[in-house]
């Protein structure tokens, strides 16, 4: 809840706010899907500010335990734009992601990024 | 299933262990322990830190150069499965290990070679200077065999002749 994201998309919007995590009420982790309210936005891309969207937290800070029981964090955090169905609203995604999205179903997400950590 | 090394210490890290950060620009750093995390995160280099591998080769502590450090390699190139091959270097492992070692063994002792003498030549210098502190010098001079012989230097008598116009 009212975490500021980076949006390291090409959907237009640059930052967004976290209003509600999907699942669990202690926030939003790694991997998991929120709903934000865009604060910043580029003056003519898909998503316009002030808007209600979806988002995949695809970098966090915070470290999040892997399946081998090591864990992993990130330098900031970031999310990806995406629909209801959790189709990526925009068509790149820049920067690291963590392979954990493909259990949680998101594998366009992984397709677009150019690195996976 | 690879093992990677800590980058801070240089140690395997274990699968399960550690923590990985990944920077924004995609490059990967993986800890062996929050020992390693923690320094990283203070900014520490890792050729300055005592303790690290790095601080280690970088200094001369370890051997460096060595044609078993070969075999234990990032290889990007999978390996074909053979059941021989994999045979062969489960029996070669020990064996590398084993002169790694020997080899390791040999350097420690090339490096401190000087060292028994330059010990003994300290340990000389103190006795001479804090005798004193074993023994007490009233103690000294009851038992003369303690001490270190008397050396007779010859004073010119100058001196004496100097005093005489105070007493006056």
């Amino acid at each position: 809840m009212r975490t500021v994201l980076k949006v390291v998309d090409n959907s237009g919007a640059k930052k967004v706010m976290c209003i509600q995590a999907l699942k669990g009420k202690k926030g939003a982790r790694l991997g998991d899907t929120i709903v934000a309210s865009v604060k910043e936005a580029h003056p003519n891309g898909k998503v316009k500010k002030g808007k209600v969207v979806y988002g995949v937290v695809v970098r966090a800070a915070m470290q999040r335990g892997r399946c081998d029981g090591s864990e992993v964090k990130f330098d900031d955090n970031a999310v990806v734009l995406v629909d209801k169905q959790g189709l990526p609203i925009g068509t790149r995604v820049f920067g690291p992601v963590p392979h954990e999205l493909r259990m949680k179903k998101h594998v366009k997400i992984l397709t677009l990024a150019g690195h996976i950590a | 299933m690879r093992l990677e090394k800590c980058w801070f210490c240089s140690s395997t890290v274990y699968p399960g262990h550690g923590i990985q950060f990944v920077r924004n620009d995609a490059k990967i750093f993986r800890f062996c322990r929050s020992k390693c995390h923690k320094n990283f995160k203070m900014k520490r280099n890792p050729r300055k830190v005592k303790w690290t591998k790095a601080y280690r080769r970088l200094h001369g502590k370890d051997m460096t150069q060595d044609s078993t450090f070969e075999f234990e390699r990032k290889r990007n190139r999978p390996e074909r499965y053979d059941r021989n091959l994999a045979e062969d270097v489960l029996k070669a492992i020990p064996k590398i290990d084993k002169i790694r070692v020997s080899r390791e063994e040999k350097h420690h002792k090339n490096r401190m070679k000087g060292n028994k003498a330059k010990l003994l030549k300290e340990a000389v210098k103190e006795l001479e200077q804090g005798i004193s502190l074993v023994k007490a010098p009233s103690v000294l001079e009851k038992d003369p065999s303690l001490t270190l012989p008397k050396i007779k230097v010859q004073v010119s008598q100058q001196q004496a002749e100097e005093n005489h116009p105070m007493e006056e």
